[in-house]
């Protein structure tokens, strides 16, 4: 296992006044209205709210998949929301993780290779000289999530519990300071998503990495270490929290 | 795990793209055949003008009354000369004594040839015996009757070597006698030779208007009572026949010869040049029209990139969503476009080989078990081929470098793909 990552003083992951509105017909439809968060170092966040509250923007706005109207996003301190798509996509390779809820593996890549690609994206030449190190950090975390004797499986010959494990390690396996979970067992049985969510959520602990996950699941929001809450394109103010429902 | 790989796997796993692979292999095969068959050709219409030219002829004027001494001394003298070959030329036309085709010269069926009166030591070198050019060779066939009737026979006739098509055409068989006339200007000459053997060298042109025959022979039927008429000179490796040629004009130059006494010096070049030109722009002409077949494959490949990008804009967006810059699609769609480009390179090429080995059947096989090129029309019984490795070499980079340009047009539309509705249709 991965050593836990130091914990820094900057918070990784800071947004403020966070505002989003999409094109709809000859209107305008706001999805986000000046939504401002932190997320301090290893911290297990979720974020709840209906169904079009703009969790899943959110989401991509502070993963660098789309631009705000208004706002900025700091990672680890820097602005990176203006960034070009050259110079964003080498964040998101380097510094962010993602789990979707529909896992989104490639199918032609078997599960280590599919673990691989953020790596091998990230390193660019240099992966040449570390692939050997880098595979031995993905099989261990293959190992890690129970994966172990499916290497070589394609996404179509795995299970959805197992396909959301390949998933959560390809997300970790560049050890990111954030990473963003999309509610990732929304497509698996309760049972399934259980383990899947434990094995997040201890990984990602001992990964030191911070974590937001966006759910419906009041169950899932419990195992969190706090809860955010999103309405009508705005956060419900840190003192009107409510404690999850068990 | 390299994208390159990745790029593999979509090929592998995309019909569409083993069919753009499939179109280029087509058009490389047809494209190396073509190649190499006008190559071939080429190399033997070469071939055929030097192994009767040299690198480059003397020709000798008729009214010089030089011994062959002074020509045969200077030019063997020059740099870069291998060997200097005096010969005696007559044009004229054959028929088989007694045929009424001799009798009336008027008759369709004479047909013209080059008689080539050579010495036996240049005999080999056109695939010739050299004791059937010597003067103290026997008759090939001892004339009939007993050894009292044959001595009082007269002397039999010369010995003449005969293309096969040519003698086959006559219905001509070793030991029959033929007849020549010569037309050297002024009155023909006629002269009798016997079929002393027959030559084949697979060149259609060479069989059925060449016969070779003693020099003194030759002589005197072209009226050249010098017992020459030019010299062929064969050119030692690396030096070129043009070069050559302006060596040995300066070396007559100063050899005190009289202005009708001066030979002409001309270089096997210089006396196949229209057809070679010819033929050598015909290739570049063909080349380029089946170059244009490779590039409409290649741009096939275009098309059916966009169409990947279309069909696979999930697998973008994850790609891109894990970190790809815009920079690495384009590599990576670059990268299967090569993965495509090599794989129809190198089924073409072999495909090619395959057709170019087996040219022949494929002939027969395309012609309904007829031969497609007539000997008589394209002056070869056997479709020469030659592969030139400089061409194949261009044909590979160039299909290569087409494949390549035209995979940037969908690699620059997959970067344009947004990540979001690429993963959520949004």
């Amino acid at each position: 296992m991965t050593p836990t990552a130091p914990v820094s003083s900057v918070p990784p992951l800071v947004a403020h006044g966070l505002e989003k509105a999409y094109r709809v017909g000859r209107g305008r439809l706001p999805v986000l209205r000046g939504v401002s968060l932190v997320l301090c170092s290893g911290e297990l966040v979720a974020l709840m709210g209906a169904s079009g509250s703009g969790k899943s923007t959110l989401l991509h706005l502070l993963g660098l998949m789309d631009r705000p109207d208004a706002g900025e996003v700091l990672l680890d301190g820097e602005r990176v929301d203006r960034l070009g798509a050259g110079a964003a996509a080498r964040v998101r390779a380097r510094r962010i993780g993602f789990v979707f809820q529909q896992f989104q593996l490639l199918p032609e890549l078997n599960a280590l290779q599919n673990v691989l690609l953020p790596r091998r994206l990230a390193l660019g030449r240099l992966w040449w000289r570390r692939r050997r190190a880098e595979t031995a950090a993905a099989r261990r975390l293959l190992e890690a999530v129970g994966l172990g004797e499916r290497l070589r499986h394609r996404p179509t010959m795995l299970s959805g519990g197992e396909q959301q494990r390949v998933a959560i390690a390809r997300a970790l396996v560049s050890r990111p300071a954030v990473l963003l979970a999309d509610e990732p067992t929304g497509n698996l049985d309760r049972r399934t998503g259980h383990e899947v969510l434990t094995l997040l959520l201890d990984l990602a602990r001992a990964h030191g990495t911070a974590v937001l996950l966006a759910t419906h699941d009041p169950a899932v929001a419990q195992a969190c270490d706090r809860v955010l809450r999103l309405a009508d394109g705005e956060l419900v103010p840190p003192d009107a929290e409510v404690a999850p429902t068990p | 795990m390299s994208l390159l790989h990745l790029g593999w796997q979509w090929f592998r796993r995309r019909p569409v793209l083993i069919a753009a692979a499939g179109g280029l292999a087509l058009g490389v095969a047809v494209l190396f055949t073509v190649l190499a068959v006008f190559n071939g050709f080429l190399g033997a219409l070469q071939s055929s003008i030097r192994d009767f030219a040299g690198d480059v002829v003397v020709q000798v004027p008729k009214r010089s009354e030089r011994p062959l001494a002074d020509y045969l001394e200077p030019v063997r003298a020059v740099p870069g000369v291998a060997s200097v070959h005096p010969r005696a030329v007559a044009f004229g036309m054959v028929g088989r004594r007694g045929a009424r085709a001799v009798a009336d010269l008027r008759t369709a069926d004479l047909t013209g040839l080059v008689v080539v009166g050579i010495d036996p030591d240049e005999a080999p070198a056109l695939g010739a015996d050299p004791a059937l050019f010597a003067e103290t060779s026997e008759p090939l066939r001892p004339p009939p009757g007993d050894a009292d009737v044959a001595r009082a026979a007269p002397s039999p006739p010369p010995p003449l070597v005969l293309g096969r098509a040519l003698a086959e055409r006559l219905g001509l068989e070793v030991g029959d006698v033929l007849e020549v006339v010569g037309f050297s200007g002024g009155e023909p000459r006629r002269a009798s030779f016997r079929l002393a053997a027959t030559f084949a060298t697979g060149r259609f042109d060479q069989e059925m208007d060449r016969a070779l025959a003693r020099r003194a022979d030759v002589a005197r039927l072209a009226d050249r009572p010098r017992g020459f008429s030019d010299l062929v000179v064969r050119a030692k490796p690396g030096v070129e026949a043009a070069e050559l040629a302006a060596r040995i004009e300066q070396a007559l130059a100063s050899a005190s010869l009289a202005s009708h006494e001066r030979p002409r010096v001309r270089t096997w070049r210089d006396l196949g040049g229209q057809l070679l030109r010819a033929a050598e722009d015909q290739r570049g002409l063909l080349g380029t029209v089946f170059f244009l077949i490779v590039l409409v494959a290649a741009y096939q490949l275009l098309a059916t990139l966009l169409l990947t990008v279309t069909e696979k804009k999930r697998d973008l967006g994850v790609l891109r969503a894990l970190g790809a810059t815009p920079l690495r699609v384009v590599s990576f769609f670059v990268g299967l476009a090569a993965v495509v480009g090599a794989v129809g390179i190198a089924v073409g090429l072999a495909l090619g080989a395959w057709l170019v080995h087996d040219i022949h059947r494929v002939e027969l096989l395309l012609g309904g078990g007829k031969p497609i090129f007539l000997p008589e029309v394209y002056h070869f019984t056997e479709i020469p081929t030659d592969v030139d490795p400089a061409s194949t070499l261009v044909l590979v980079a160039a299909t290569f470098a087409a494949t390549l340009l035209f995979a940037l047009v969908p690699a620059l539309r997959a970067t344009r793909v947004p990540i979001l509705r690429a993963l959520f249709g949004r």
